[in-house]
């Protein structure tokens, strides 16, 4: 279990006076939720292993009520949790005791759409499949796509750097960003970046990203839309082995064609999803990759041919090249739905978020699976194989004390194997509070100071997204930055 | 993490220093920003070579020393090449050719025509290396190409001058090097009107990976001679060379106006774009670089009286380059402030870098967040101090 | 997720199944992003997952229920959005059905709106009770505006006037149990649920049904005591009137069932479809006897457009060339998971249809929901209508009477899809459609 540290006594006694001063920030009288049944639900996040009832919770309309919140937080010394749509993996929207949620999932208005320069700026609460719903009439899209994308909000995203399927070509959210609206710690609005690309001075954009709320609160965020492409069609190729299957992965990055998406499962993430989706997923592989192609149709067709190619020297068992937008939306349909097919045939379940050197996928899931064996929990994997992304989803059984205490070893041991093969903790779920005590297998002492001296130098008290991202000791014991 | 013995020893230096450094590698962007004044200087030229390269993995790792050209040869012997097309400005800023480090094109993150779709340096730099103003030998990142672990110091050591820390080592994500590349070239646009074919080029589904626009005496230096006296529009496509052959076509169909250029003259052509080697200049220049959003690049060209110059990344980077002195200077800031947009500027003499606000100056705030952020990489302010910002 | 009950709670086999439901959710917060409600008021208490939460405890807790969960439980459309939008195949309608009986039973609502649930839920299933009401109802509409005040109450009774239809019309001479024998030879025996308020309210649905199924060959039986199908009491958390009232269908169609067999009990409301289709699990803790009843009966139970699908439409009129916008009642959608059939049906039909943006958003019908939660019935409605304006359809179809109500009166007609159906073979153009083009 995770150890949360001892909330501030003076905050839990100023309860109401908090309360009070929330109410003063925020406008609408539901915008503030102080009693302990309302709040409970707010106790936890996509990682509802861990939970813990906040302080309160403030749900503003504007930026400029997150700044009133955040200067009355930052006069009285209250923690704030930033929080999107809830679906942060790593606990990184875990409430803390004497810590006030600040909700941003009000702000839902998409600002501006400007065509011509291709860019769109819209508040933090847009959700992610909200930014492409919006100009996919016109033709174009916001490429990074979660596969929570229906639900998890851009600012949630920006906080977490998020990727998806499709960033082997698109990149991720930092890629794909161009100016922010922050509100600092102590109630400042600032502008970073805007509609250009790549602002003179330090690079606060790319800092700020993947930052997990520790930095500042994002209220707008101005992104990149991008013009669709002609068309995209998928393929499914089914082999004996992981082996054979990264084989493939080798030949089709080493051919010289970028698919915009190369995605591998294993044997019982197959099947999962195939139970959920019935795309016509290979039951009999033990593992296999959806490889997705864009282009007009004929270049489609050329790409899939040589695809197809290079499967085909991999003795693939099964090859199945899509022939229909909807035959390619089943595919997508069961791999996107993936987490939510483990649960259904696995109460709960873990997902780790690792990342490998591609070419030590055999290997590793080969040691997965040894430690599966050992722990006695089933494991389900699915890869992003482009670029080494890993999720090993651990199924186990929350009401079950031991099952779950052995699901965290259990991840805890996958992701230091991870780090040890040259990989890291985490490729984009983020750090959170699940991956916090594991940081020091991927840093020096010296490296994580100089973190976090990063993050004082934002926000000196410590008041932001506390216990998240750098392992725990006295904040006390932090040289205040000048 | 074990330091290296070359990295040890900056380290030393470093920490050892009670004066200020200058941080440099082959030193051809000195030029750039404001002038360092510093005691002695620290050098990354004895930080070479390629330490790890998997091209299946599309990963490369190199010391900061290691000369560009060098990585770039290795990545093309593999069919492979960098993304963001870092460009060679020692024309431009007449220092020695092919010289330039690794090192120095991600402290100054750097990035040609490709950026405009296909991102920038800083998009592309997986992992870093770097020992900071306390003499400590950081990492951030890794050989991986997907990482969200901690805070991202990769991109904060990116396009920072040398003034946070000295970056010893960079990991890369590279691609494979299209097959062919193709060009659309429309002569006789205004700025106004080829902005609009870019921005309809850029927003076609055709993956355009370059477009330009160079006005008649920026076209007339160019190596290909396409305009003959009158301004030309470049829309680049790279890819294999059927897609090439067929959206080229496509596109020029849509647009209905341009002249398609093989590829090896739009390989010249590009490198040239890419070099900033068209942009008009005479002796004593100064020189600008101007992002802003691509529709307002005409209108920064415009504003600014007795500056040449061209747009790249579809509008939004404009290429300038006028007198030397206040008045272009103040002339540029406006322009770039009245587009929301930012300026740098990429080289002139001492006297004016020192006068100016080489890059826009940040709001109360923000400045003392960068105080603090440099404070904290930096606590003494040794290295590289005033490169950005006076006092700083 | 993880859930706390001691082993005596679960012995109910009603927080059993809670228990289940709770255990399939993984808290990943996807079906937040499709609920209306937290569309529109942007907080996790009014998201399906909050909701689970809030439920999740107070059953936890056996602690009676607390105004905080009865107001977001109340917000609930029931629209079942979450329901496909979930991969973990959490069944939320059970969840929220249960929490509503919980409610009821543990929870004393503040007088007037007792008194008018209580009114609600006992004239609406009773159609001649529910055509009186509606005529007084118009009688003292103009009053509407005359009702003061903000109060919740001052604003539902004012959305309940404003809902009543400008003419009701008389009771339909067809009304009442009978039996519609198949032109042609019969080629099938169905039951038609005749139903409550759509018979009051627009009688012309079931007569389109009866005409149409018939020319296909069917025999079409309004049983005798079939009735009301107790979603309306079911919905308000009414347990014994829901009960009884599902009981009443079920034996009235059992009887036809032994007299001359049945091949389909047809539903041309889809919320009552719903409803009867989940009979089987409604009567799950019955004895088997009454269990299987209900399960016979669930198993029967289809959309009429699923009923045309399986025995064959065609058309018998030239193509109309209009446009219809397909509104997607979320019964049918949500509740049945039927999508296709209905638009596939309609161009078939030889309408050209399109489809509004945010489909899976609920107008705000929701059965008594635009009476008793006026504001955020009206934001959907106008939302609704926006998004079908911007399809720029000659009229707008819907398979169920809630959504028809509740689209009708703005600048479109709103007919049941069924209609259609029927004028395009053979029947009469329904009311307010445009005229052939
Ligand atoms: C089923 C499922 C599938 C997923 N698939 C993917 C995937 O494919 N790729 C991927 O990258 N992730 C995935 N995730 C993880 C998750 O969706 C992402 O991390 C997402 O970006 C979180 O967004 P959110 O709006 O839910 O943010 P939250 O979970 O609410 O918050 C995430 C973090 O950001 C901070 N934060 C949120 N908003 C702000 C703000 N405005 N300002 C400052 N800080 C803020 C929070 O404090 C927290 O630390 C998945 C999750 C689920 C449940
Ligand atoms: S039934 Fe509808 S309103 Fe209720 S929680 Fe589900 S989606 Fe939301
Ligand atoms: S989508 Fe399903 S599993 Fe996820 S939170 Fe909602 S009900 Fe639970």
């Amino acid at each position: 279990m995770i150890t949360l540290p001892d909330p501030k006594p003076d905050v839990l006694a100023r309860r109401d006076a908090v309360i009070a001063g929330l109410r003063a920030a925020v406008a609408d009288a539901e915008g503030v939720i102080g009693d302990p049944i309302s709040l409970k639900p707010y106790e936890t996040d996509g990682l509802s292993a861990y939970r813990q009832m906040p302080l309160a919770v403030a749900l503003p309309e504007s930026t400029e009520e997150v700044a009133a919140i955040m200067r009355f937080c930052h006069a009285n010394g209250v923690r704030v949790v930033p929080r999107g749509a809830g679906t942060s993996l790593s606990g990184g929207a875990l409430p803390m005791a004497d810590a006030v949620v600040v909700g941003l999932m009000r702000m839902n208005q998409i600002l501006d759409i400007n065509y011509a320069d291709r860019c769109a700026t819209v508040q933090a609460g847009v959700t992610n499949i909200g930014i492409t719903n919006a100009v996919s009439d016109e033709g174009f899209f916001y490429a990074p796509d979660p596969s929570s994308q229906l639900a998890c909000m851009i600012g949630g995203n920006v906080n977490m750097n998020s990727g998806g399927a499709h960033c082997l070509k698109y990149g991720v959210t930092a890629n794909n960003l161009l100016g922010l609206k922050i509100v600092t710690v102590d109630g400042e609005i600032l502008d970073i970046g805007g509609e250009h690309l790549d602002a003179a001075g330090y690079d606060w954009l790319g800092l700020l990203t993947g930052s997990e709320g520790q930095l500042a609160l994002v209220t707008e965020i101005t992104v990149r839309i991008l013009r669709s492409p002609e068309g995209a069609r998928a393929m499914l190729a089914g082999f004996a082995s992981n082996e054979i299957a990264g084989a493939c992965v080798d030949s089709i990055i080493s051919s010289g064609i970028i698919p915009v998406a190369l995605e591998f499962m294993d044997r019982p993430a197959i099947h999962a999803c195939e139970a959920f989706a019935h795309a016509g997923y290979p039951l009999d592989a033990e593992a296999m990759l959806i490889i997705e192609v864009e282009g007009s149709v004929a270049e489609q067709d050329d790409l899939l041919a040589r695809l197809s190619a290079i499967c085909n020297r991999h003795n693939p068992m099964s090859l199945k090249v899509s022939r229909s937008v909807e035959e390619s939306l089943a595919i997508w349909k069961g791999r996107k739905g993936a987490f939510g097919a483990i649960g259904r045939i696995s109460p709960d379940y873990l997902c780790m978020d690792g990342v490998i050197p591609t070419s030590k996928l055999p290997d590793v899931l080969r040691r997965i699976q040894e430690m599966s064996d050992s722990y006695g929990l089933k494991v389900a994997n699915i890869f992003h194989a482009g670029d080494g992304n890993l999720h090993p989803l651990i199924m186990f059984d929350a009401n079950d004390p031991t099952s779950f205490h052995k699901a965290e070893t259990f991840g805890a041991e996958i992701l230091k194997l991870c780090v040890e093969v040259g990989g890291c903790l985490t490729g984009e779920h983020g750090v959170g509070v699940e991956k916090r005590d594991l940081m020091p297998f991927q840093f020096a002492e010296h490296e994580l100071e100089q973190q976090r001296r990063i993050k004082s130098a934002f926000d000196p008290d410590w008041l932001l997204n506390p216990s998240k991202v750098f392992p725990l000791r006295a904040p006390a014991a932090l040289p205040r930055a000048a | 993490m074990i330091p290296s013995e070359a990295e040890a020893a900056i380290a030393r230096q470093v920490a050892a220093a009670r004066e200020p450094l200058l941080v440099r590698g082959a030193g051809t962007k000195f030029g750039m920003l404001r002038p360092v004044q510093a005691a002695s200087e620290i050098t990354t030229e004895g930080l070479t070579g390629i330490t790890l390269y998997a091209p299946k993995e599309l990963i490369i790792s190199a010391r900061a020393g290691t000369p560009l050209h060098e990585i770039e040869s290795t990545l093309a012997e593999h069919g492979q090449h960098l993304i963001a097309e870092p460009p060679d400005l020692s024309l431009l800023l007449g220092t020695a050719a092919n010289t330039q480090t690794l090192g120095g094109v991600v402290a100054t993150n750097l990035s040609g025509p490709r950026r405009v779709a296909w991102g920038a340096m800083r998009d592309h730099v997986m992992g870093i290396r770097a020992v900071t103003g306390r003499g400590e030998v950081i990492h951030s990142g890794g050989r991986v190409l997907k990482n969200v672990t901690g805070l991202d110091l990769c991109k904060l050591l990116t396009g920072s001058h040398g003034t946070l820390g000295i970056i010893t080592e960079i990991t890369l994500k590279v691609l494979p090097a299209p097959e062919a590349v193709g060009t659309i070239a429309i002569p006789g646009l205004n700025a106004e009107q080829a902005v609009a074919v870019l921005s309809a080029a850029l927003g076609s589904p055709y993956g355009v990976s370059g477009a330009a626009w160079l006005p008649a005496e920026a076209a007339a230096r160019l190596p290909e001679p396409i305009a003959a006296g009158r301004s030309v529009t470049l829309i680049r496509i790279e890819d294999f060379a059927t897609s090439v052959a067929y959206r080229t076509e496509k596109l020029r169909g849509e647009l209905s106006a341009g002249e398609i250029l093989d590829d090896t003259a739009s390989r010249t052509l590009w490198r040239a774009v890419r070099d900033v080697r068209a942009l008009p200049t005479a002796n004593g220049d100064g020189i600008w670089r101007v992002s802003v959003r691509p529709s307002a690049g005409p209108g920064v060209l415009r504003a600014v009286e007795g500056a040449t110059g061209y747009l790249d990344w579809g509008g939004g980077l404009v290429w300038l380059a006028g007198p030397a002195n206040e008045t272009t200077h103040r002339a540029i800031e406006a322009a770039a402030r009245a587009a929301a947009g930012t300026w740098t500027l990429m080289h002139a003499p001492d006297s004016l870098r020192n006068a100016v606000d080489v890059v826009p100056p940040e709001s109360a705030p923000l400045a003392a967040i960068s105080r603090r952020v440099k404070g904290a990489m930096d606590p003494r302010g040794i290295l590289n101090p005033g490169r950005i910002y006076s006092g700083l | 997720m993880q859930t706390n009950f001691t082993e005596s709670q679960l012995a109910d086999p009603d927080t059993a199944v809670a228990n289940q439901v709770l255990r399939s959710c993984v808290h990943c917060g996807l079906c937040t992003a499709t609920c209306p409600t937290f569309q529109l008021l942007g907080d996790e208490l009014d998201s399906p997952r909050g909701r689970i939460y809030l439920i999740k405890d107070m059953l936890e807790t056996n602690r009676p229920a607390t105004e905080e969960v009865v107001l977001h439980v109340d917000r609930c459309l029931s629209c079942l959005s979450c329901m496909t939008t979930c991969p973990s195949g959490v069944h939320y309608m059970h969840l929220v059905d249960h929490a509503r009986a919980y409610i009821e039973r543990t929870y004393r609502r503040p007088l007037a709106e007792r008194l008018i649930r209580g009114v609600l839920g006992w004239i609406i299933p009773r159609p001649r009770v529910f055509r009186l009401a509606l005529a007084g109802a118009r009688l003292v509409a103009p009053l509407a505006r005359l009702i003061p005040g903000q109060s919740m109450l001052a604003r539902r009774l004012r959305a309940m006037l404003a809902l009543a239809p400008a003419n009701v019309p008389g009771p339909d001479p067809n009304e009442g149990p009978r039996l519609y024998p198949a032109s042609g030879p019969r080629k099938a025996r169905v039951a038609l649920l005749a139903g409550c308020a759509q018979q009051v309210l627009a009688p012309e649905i079931n007569a389109a049904t009866i005409r149409l199924l018939t020319r296909l060959g069917c025999e079409v039986v309004v049983a005798k005591g079939a009735g009301c199908c107790g979603s309306l009491n079911h919905h308000m958390g009414q347990h014994t009137p829901a009960m009884t009232l599902a009981w009443t269908n079920i034996e009235a169609w059992s009887r036809e069932i032994d007299k001359d067999g049945l091949d389909a009990v047809v539903i041309n409301a889809s919320g009552c479809g719903t409803t009867v289709k989940d009979y089987g699990f409604m009567f799950r803790t019955e004895p088997a006897a009454n269990r299987n009843k209900a399960e016979l009966i669930s198993g029967l139970a289809v959309d009429i457009t699923e009923l045309l699908t399986r025995i064959g439409y065609t058309p018998t009129r030239p193509k109309p060339g209009l446009t219809v916008a397909y509104h997607s009642a979320c019964s049918l959608q949500h509740g049945q998971q039927i999508t296709n059939e209905p638009k596939a049906l309609l161009r078939k039909a030889g309408f050209r249809v399109v489809e509004p943006a945010e489909g899976h958003l609920c107008c705000g019908s929701a059965g008594t929901y635009n009476m008793l939660q006026p504001d955020i019935a009206t934001r959907l409605r106008t939302r609704k209508l926006r998004n079908i304006a911007k399809t720029k359809p000659d009229l707008v179809a819907a398979g169920n009477i809630g959504c028809i109500t509740q689209l009708s009166g703005d600048a479109l007609p709103v007919v049941h899809t069924v209609a259609l159906l029927d004028w395009m073979a053979g029947g009469p153009r329904p009311e307010g459609v445009p005229c052939v083009a």
